[in-house]
């Protein structure tokens, strides 16, 4: 059992898989000891690229690898991979379709001491509104592994956003999506370090209530999977989604397209949020995402006995 | 690649007359800058650079990447001259049901070795490239605009080219003066030059310059191959140029013709 930043598992897992494979490489914009890609210039210092602060020319560099046959893995924080090297990212990238993988480390709005410049709660919104792209948001070690896993098998850009909180290991079953828990009428579905969140709920609805609410953790978000889909509307009354991001552009809002039979309610950061710097417990304690909110909103929403939506 | 001045001077007179056919067949566009890169482009396709027009995709073929996508109607032209497609598709330019697009795509149009349309991307692009083919015998080209050169992500990538020394990649700079509006219009005070003392601000970055005579077929020729055998780092290409270059209409009026159309009486005029 592991806990730790997620970026680190990243880092460490892809100098792993580059022990057989050859095509990656990996350029970082000058955060590699906060974003973990150190673990692969420590390992592979040959085939790892400082590219300085420069976001919009470390993207671009990245396609021209791509098309030589490489697989570029592009390092930074999420905000300034997403927002500064945008333009780069949806076309010299996605437009191209080239193989490049994005890796956005302190994705969210909990910033610790760093603040607003450097959050990224909109990165869903932005990287899903692109052709070619995929996104990845793990919530664990092992997610974190899967996923980077699946990036490079795949042919084509992918994204993948990560924590700067620890997150513990889990147990549960690999892959782009999965019941935490057994199967429920009522579930969170959450992604990411909203996990944390979407624990705490359950917690206190099974202490306060003694009911169940089952938890759904999606690790590919974007295209949203189509069995994950199928599962809400064979299964699941009313979904709680629960995400470190805007919640207007988000998971809720990539599940929203879908043709959905269940009610949906939504929790994250609303788009007048800054991200102020701060301790995480003391953002969550005052913030939408407090655990105690949504337990009482999802309290008064459904009416558990009589399983309906109270309105 | 053989050079032979007096063919090349026919090829660019002739394709001139292609560039100023299909835009105007497909309703307009950017003659100006088309017109100026041409030369520079045609000496670099017929002169210099290790090119397969039978199989595009050819690992030993240089990469050139026109970053100032918006003059792509002369690349075109070029690759349909050398056989990468046929000539017939070049007043499809544009167009919906065309390979041709608006700007270059790499993956719809064969010779095309990277997509562009949005300026100050190109050269980032080949110095991956660059940096990917560093032990094989083949070049990377990156042809800029002088104002494309106002974006500063040119600068990130001239730095970065220049920390790794990069003697595999060069830039070209169809250096015409102009850009779409910028400061041509304005009265005394202000550089009205897209990028002033272009040369200098390259050098002072590290890169080996030259500055030339961006029509001069001869000297094009010589500029390129010594930038090819430059070993100290990337070269730049300063290509002094005109914008509407070989038409007095669109050399007159740099401004109108970045961007614009001919009425058809001006068309047969031009023609004649």
């Amino acid at each position: 059992m592991r806990s730790e930043k997620l970026a680190n598992s990243c880092g460490k897992y892809l100098s792993q898989l580059m022990d057989n494979d050859s095509a990656i490489i990996v350029l970082d914009g000058d955060l590699a000891d906060s974003n973990g890609a150190i673990y692969v210039q420590e390992k592979y210092e040959n085939r790892f690229i400082m590219c300085g602060i420069a976001e919009q020319c470390m993207v671009s560099m990245a396609a021209g690898f791509a098309v030589e046959g490489y697989t570029p893995w592009v390092f930074s924080f999420a905000s300034f991979l997403c927002y500064r090297a945008y333009d780069q990212i949806r076309v010299s990238v996605a437009q191209c379709n080239a193989n490049v993988k994005l890796v956005g480390s302190h994705a969210g709005g909990f910033t610790g001491r760093n603040g607003k410049t450097h959050s990224a709660i909109n990165d869903i919104a932005m990287m899903s509104s692109i052709p070619n792209m995929r996104i990845y948001s793990p919530a664990s070690p092992e997610d974190t592994e899967w996923a980077v896993g699946e990036m490079n098998k795949h042919d084509g850009p992918a994204y993948i956003r990560l924590p700067r909180e620890a997150m513990s290991s889990g147990t549960w079953k690999l892959g782009s999506w999965t019941w935490i828990t057994k199967r429920t009428s009522v579930a969170i579905v959450t992604t990411g370090l909203a996990l944390k969140i979407a624990n705490q709920v359950r917690e206190q609805f099974k202490n306060l209530f003694d009911e169940e609410i089952g938890i759904i953790n999606t690790v590919a978000i974007h295209p949203v999977p189509q069995d994950l889909i199928e599962e809400l509307n064979n299964f699941v009354d009313y979904v709680i989604v629960i995400e470190d991001h805007l919640t207007s552009h988000g998971l809720a809002a990539l599940l929203k397209c879908h043709q959905l039979k269940c009610k949906i309610d939504q929790f994250g950061w609303p788009i007048d949020y800054m991200a102020d710097s701060g301790d995480y417990e003391d953002i969550l304690k005052h913030s939408e995402l407090n655990p105690e909110k949504i337990t009482t909103h999802i309290k008064n929403r459904y009416a558990f006995n009589d399983n309906y939506l109270a309105r | 690649m053989s050079f032979n001045l007096e063919e090349i001077t026919h090829d660019a007179a002739r394709l001139r007359k292609e560039i100023v056919k299909a835009l105007h067949t497909t309703g307009g566009g950017h003659y100006g800058g088309a017109l100026s890169v041409l030369d520079l482009l045609i000496t670099l396709y017929k002169g210099v650079a290790n090119i397969y027009p039978e199989e595009p995709n050819h690992p030993m073929r240089d990469r050139i990447i026109l970053s100032k996508g918006h003059a792509c109607i002369a690349q075109y032209c070029i690759l349909a001259d050398l056989g990468f497609f046929d000539v017939s598709e070049l007043a499809k330019y544009g167009s919906f049901n065309s390979f041709l697009e608006g700007h270059p795509d790499m993956n719809k149009t064969p010779g095309i070795d990277f997509s562009s349309g949005s300026l100050g991307q190109g050269l980032s692009v080949g110095i991956g490239m660059a940096m990917a083919l560093k032990n094989k015998p083949v070049h990377t080209w990156v042809i800029m605009g002088d104002g494309e050169c106002q974006e500063g992500q040119v600068w990130e990538s001239v730095m970065l080219a220049d920390r790794y020394k990069l003697n595999n990649l060069t830039a070209i700079v169809d250096n015409n003066n102009y850009q779409e509006l910028g400061w041509a219009q304005n009265s005394e005070g202000i550089e009205k030059a897209p990028i002033p003392r272009i040369s200098e601000k390259f050098a002072s970055f590290g890169w080996n310059v030259m500055e030339i005579d961006g029509h001069d077929f001869n000297i094009i020729h010589k500029a390129l191959n010594k930038a090819k055998e430059f070993k100290y780092g990337s070269t730049a290409i300063i290509c002094n140029t005109v914008k509407g270059k070989g038409y007095e209409l669109f050399e007159n009026d740099p401004i109108r013709f970045h961007c614009g159309e001919l009425t058809e009486l001006e068309y047969v005029l031009l023609n004649n």
